[in-house]
C-alpha cells in the first residue's frame, strides 16, 4: 500500500517537474534522448575546445614563424613508447637527419635516427602567442627535447599540420560566426519586414528574395570575393569573406523568418494578448519572439556548416582566405599536384577533422530541431 | 486548354521578371569592379610598350559605350543577353559567346545527367527505404545523407584523386582525351567524352543524391502514414502498386519542384570540382574568368547563363507539374 503511493507521489513529481519545467529544460531532456546528437555534441565541444585553445594546444606557431625548416613535407611522426632498444615510460620519437650529399644524387633525403630518441615534454615554453587574442603566453602542451614533433607531418614551407589545423578550426568557427550573425541580421530584418507588414510589400521583397535565390551563390560570390584588392591585408580578408558568406545565407533564413511571423500573427494567443490590451512591442517580444528563438537557433545551427564549407571552397579556389591564415581551404591548396598525391599524403589529415565538424554541427542541429518540436513526441 | 495556355503565359512572364532582376543584380555586380574595360584593356596596350594618356581611356570608353548611363547600358546589355550576344571579354578581346558557345552546352549537359543520376538513384531508393523497416538500410541512408553534406563535392573529388593516384597511378582527370580534345564531334568523339564524363557526373551528383534521398524519403514517410493509403490497403491494394500508385503520386510533387534547387545546388560546385578535375568548360572558365583575370563581361555571362537555365528549368517543372498532377490542374482550370 505505502509502495503504490510513494509510487503515486513520484509520478506527480515527473509530471510537476513536465508541467512546469521551462523552455530551455524540455528541449534538453527530449534532446538528451537522442544518443547520436549527444555523441555529436560532445564531439563538436571537444573540437570547439581545441579550436579556442589551439595556440596552448598546438606545439608551434601555425604560420611561417613557426615553420621547421629542417623538415619541409616531413612525414607526422608519432610518439611512441618502445623501439629496437627497449621500452620506456615517456613516449618518445625518433630523430631525423637530412642531408644531401653525393650518395643522394643531390637531393635531400630524410632518414630516420633509429638510435636518437627525443624524449616529449610536457607544459613547455615555445613560440609566443595571445590565447583568446589577450593573454601572453608561451606555454604549450607539449613539445620534445632537443627537436621539434609534427603529429600530423609538414607541409612544403615546414609548417606544422598539427598547428595548423587546430587554428584552421578556429579559423572557421570564427568565419562561420560572423558569416551566420551577418546573415542573421539580414534575415531577422527583411523577413521581419516582409512577415509582419504581408500584403504587397511582402509580395514584392519574395519576388526579390525568390530572384536572388536562383543565383548560384558560389559562382556569384567568386565573383564579388575576386574584387578584393590583391594587397589587402589578411585581417580585412577575413572580414571580407566573413561578410560575403552573411549574404550567403541571408535568403534562406529571410524566408523561415517570414513563413513564421506571417503564420505567428494570426494566432489565438497573439489576438489574446492584444484583446488584453498588450501593446505591438509587448506583442513582439513577450510573444512572437519566444515563439520562435528556438527554431532561429536551430536554423543557426544548421546554416553554420554551409558558412564553414563555403568558405573553404572559396579559400581552396584561392578566393578566399590565404596564407598566413590557416584554414582547411588554403591548407589544402597545393593538394592538387601530383607530387602531394603521390607522396605527401598526409596533407589531407585535417580534411578527417573537418568532415567531424561538419558532421557533429548536422547531427547537433538536427537533434535541436527535433528537440525544438514539441510536436515530435505526439508523432512518435 | 485555354486557360492552361495562360497559364504558361502568366509563368513565362514571372521567369522573364526572375531573369530581368537576376541580369540587374549580376550587372550591378559587374559593375562594381574597380575599373572597366577600357582601363583594362589600356593597361594592357601599356605593357605592350605603347604609353597612353587619360584621353586614350576616354577615347576607348566612348568606343565601347561606356560613357553611357548606368541604366542604359544595363538595359542594352539585357536585350542582347536574351539574344544570346554578350560582347566581347575584356581580356582576351574576343567574342563571349563564341568563347563560351560549345563549352557552356557540354558543362550544362554534365550537370543536368548528374542530377538525372541523383534522381534515377533517391527516387528507387528513398521509396524503398521509407516503406521499409529495415533498421541498418534506414540508418546507412541517414549516414550516407550527412555524408553526402559533410563531404562536399571537391572534397569528394580531392578524395577520389588521392585513392585513384595511391592505387592507380591515374589522376582521371579532364573531359576528352589527348587526340580529341580539338577534334570535330563525331561518335568517336561521344563515346571518349562518356568515358571520362562519369567521374565528374557522379561527383558532382554526389551531394544532390544525398539530399535528394532525403527529401524523398522524408515526403514519403509523411504520404505512407496518411488515412488514404490504409484505405487503398483495405480495398485490397498491395505492396509496390500500393506504393506507386498512392503516396509516391503525392509526394512527387515537392520533389519535382526541388529540381531547380538542385540545379543551382550543382553549379555551386561545378566551378570547383572543374578545377579540381581540371575540366575545360564554363565552370573553369568562370574561375579563369575571375581569379585569374577579373575578366568582368566573362564573368557576368557565365553568371547569367547558370541562373538562366534554372529559371528555365524551373518553368519547365511548374509546367510539368500541371501536367502531371490533377490538383495543380484543377487550380489553374477553375
Amino acid at each position: 500500500m505505502t509502495d503504490v503511493t510513494t509510487d503515486n507521489t513520484q509520478d506527480q513529481k515527473a509530471k510537476e517537474a513536465y508541467f512546469t519545467a521551462s523552455q530551455g529544460q524540455l528541449i534538453w531532456a527530449r534532446f538528451k534522448k537522442q544518443r547520436a546528437a549527444l555523441i555529436a555534441a560532445v564531439i563538436l565541444v571537444a573540437l570547439i575546445l581545441s579550436g579556442i585553445f589551439a595556440p596552448f594546444l598546438s606545439p608551434y606557431d601555425p604560420t611561417i614563424a613557426g615553420r621547421d625548416k629542417d623538415y619541409t613535407n616531413g612525414a607526422p611522426q608519432l610518439p611512441q613508447f618502445c623501439d629496437s632498444n627497449g621500452c620506456s615510460a615517456r613516449p618518445f620519437i625518433h630523430a631525423v637527419k637530412r642531408e644531401r650529399s653525393m650518395a643522394t644524387n643531390f637531393r635531400w633525403v630524410t632518414t630516420i635516427d633509429e638510435d636518437t630518441r627525443l624524449y616529449m615534454n610536457f607544459f613547455v615554453e615555445g613560440d609566443d602567442y595571445h590565447l583568446f587574442d589577450l593573454i601572453h603566453m608561451d606555454t604549450h602542451l607539449f613539445g620534445v627535447e632537443g627537436g621539434k614533433i609534427h603529429l600530423f607531418g609538414t607541409d612544403e614551407d615546414g609548417q606544422d599540420i598539427f598547428s595548423r589545423t587546430l587554428h584552421a578550426i578556429w579559423t572557421s568557427m570564427k568565419v562561420g560566426s560572423i558569416g551566420v550573425f551577418i546573415a542573421f541580421v539580414l534575415a531577422l530584418i527583411i523577413g521581419g519586414v516582409s512577415g509582419y507588414y504581408g500584403g504587397w510589400i511582402d509580395g514584392v521583397i519574395q519576388m526579390i528574395t525568390d530572384a536572388v535565390r536562383t543565383v548560384p551563390a558560389i559562382p556569384l560570390f567568386m565573383a564579388v570575393a575576386a574584387f578584393m584588392p590583391p594587397e589587402m591585408t589578411a585581417e580585412a580578408r577575413f572580414f571580407y569573406i566573413s561578410l560575403i558568406l552573411g549574404f550567403i545565407g541571408w535568403p534562406t533564413l529571410a524566408r523561415r523568418v517570414r513563413t513564421h511571423l506571417l503564420t505567428e500573427r494570426n494566432q489565438e494567443y497573439v489576438l489574446a494578448a492584444q484583446l488584453c490590451g498588450a501593446k505591438p512591442g509587448h506583442v513582439i517580444r513577450r510573444h512572437l519572439l519566444p515563439s520562435f528563438t528556438s527554431y532561429i537557433i536551430v536554423d543557426l545551427v544548421i546554416s553554420f556548416p554551409y558558412m564553414v564549407l563555403s568558405e573553404t571552397a572559396l579559400s581552396f579556389i584561392g578566393l578566399g582566405l590565404k596564407d598566413p591564415v590557416s584554414s582547411l581551404g588554403v591548407m589544402l591548396q597545393k593538394a592538387t599536384s601530383a607530387d602531394v598525391l603521390l607522396n605527401y599524403q598526409w596533407y589531407f589529415i585535417p580534411v578527417i577533422f573537418f568532415i567531424a565538424l561538419v558532421m557533429a554541427f548536422v547531427f547537433v542541429g538536427d537533434g535541436l530541431r527535433d528537440a525544438a518540436d514539441p510536436y515530435s513526441e505526439a508523432k512518435k | 486548354m485555354l486557360q492552361f495556355g495562360r497559364f504558361v503565359m502568366v509563368r513565362a512572364m514571372m521567369a522573364m521578371t526572375t531573369l530581368i532582376i537576376v541580369s540587374l543584380v549580376v550587372f550591378t555586380l559587374m559593375e562594381l569592379v574597380p575599373g572597366d574595360c577600357a582601363e583594362r584593356y589600356l593597361a594592357f596596350k601599356n605593357t605592350q610598350g605603347s604609353g597612353i594618356s587619360l584621353e586614350d581611356i576616354e577615347i576607348e570608353r566612348q568606343r565601347l559605350g561606356l560613357d553611357r548611363p548606368f541604366l542604359t547600358r544595363w538595359a542594352s546589355w539585357i536585350v542582347n543577353a536574351f539574344q544570346g550576344e554578350y560582347g566581347d571579354s575584356c581580356i582576351l578581346r574576343v567574342n563571349i559567346a563564341q568563347l563560351l558557345g560549345a563549352k557552356f552546352w557540354l558543362s550544362l549537359g554534365v550537370c543536368l545527367a548528374s542530377l538525372a543520376l541523383a534522381y534515377a538513384i533517391a527516387i528507387p531508393v528513398g521509396i524503398i527505404s521509407a516503406a521499409s523497416n529495415n533498421p541498418f538500410l534506414n540508418n546507412g541512408l541517414r549516414l550516407f545523407s550527412y555524408l553526402g553534406l559533410a563531404m562536399p563535392n571537391f572534397l569528394l573529388a580531392l578524395m577520389i584523386m588521392l585513392v585513384s593516384t595511391i592505387w592507380f597511378g591515374e589522376t582521371l582527370t579532364g573531359l576528352f582525351s589527348k587526340e580529341y580534345r580539338d577534334a570535330p564531334w563525331d561518335w568517336n568523339k561521344f563515346v571518349d567524352l562518356m568515358k571520362h564524363a562519369w567521374l565528374p557526373i557522379f561527383i558532382l551528383g554526389w551531394s544532390a543524391t544525398a539530399f535528394a534521398l532525403q527529401t524523398v524519403r522524408a515526403l514519403m514517410s509523411d504520404e505512407i502514414g496518411k488515412l488514404y493509403v490504409t484505405a487503398a490497403a483495405a480495398r485490397g491494394v498491395y505492396g509496390r502498386k500500393l506504393l506507386w500508385r498512392y503516396p509516391a503520386r503525392h509526394a512527387l510533387g515537392p520533389i519535382v519542384n526541388s529540381l531547380g534547387f538542385d540545379l543551382n545546388r550543382i553549379f555551386n560546385e561545378l566551378p570547383i570540382v572543374a578545377l579540381i578535375l581540371t575540366l575545360t568548360e564554363a565552370g573553369a572558365l568562370l574561375i579563369e574568368a575571375l581569379a585569374r583575370s577579373n575578366d568582368q563581361q566573362l564573368a557576368g555571362a557565365i553568371i547569367f547563363l547558370l541562373t538562366a537555365s534554372i529559371v528555365t528549368l524551373n518553368f519547365f517543372t511548374d509546367i510539368l507539374l500541371a501536367v502531371i498532377d490533377p490538383r495543380v490542374r484543377k487550380s489553374i482550370l477553375r
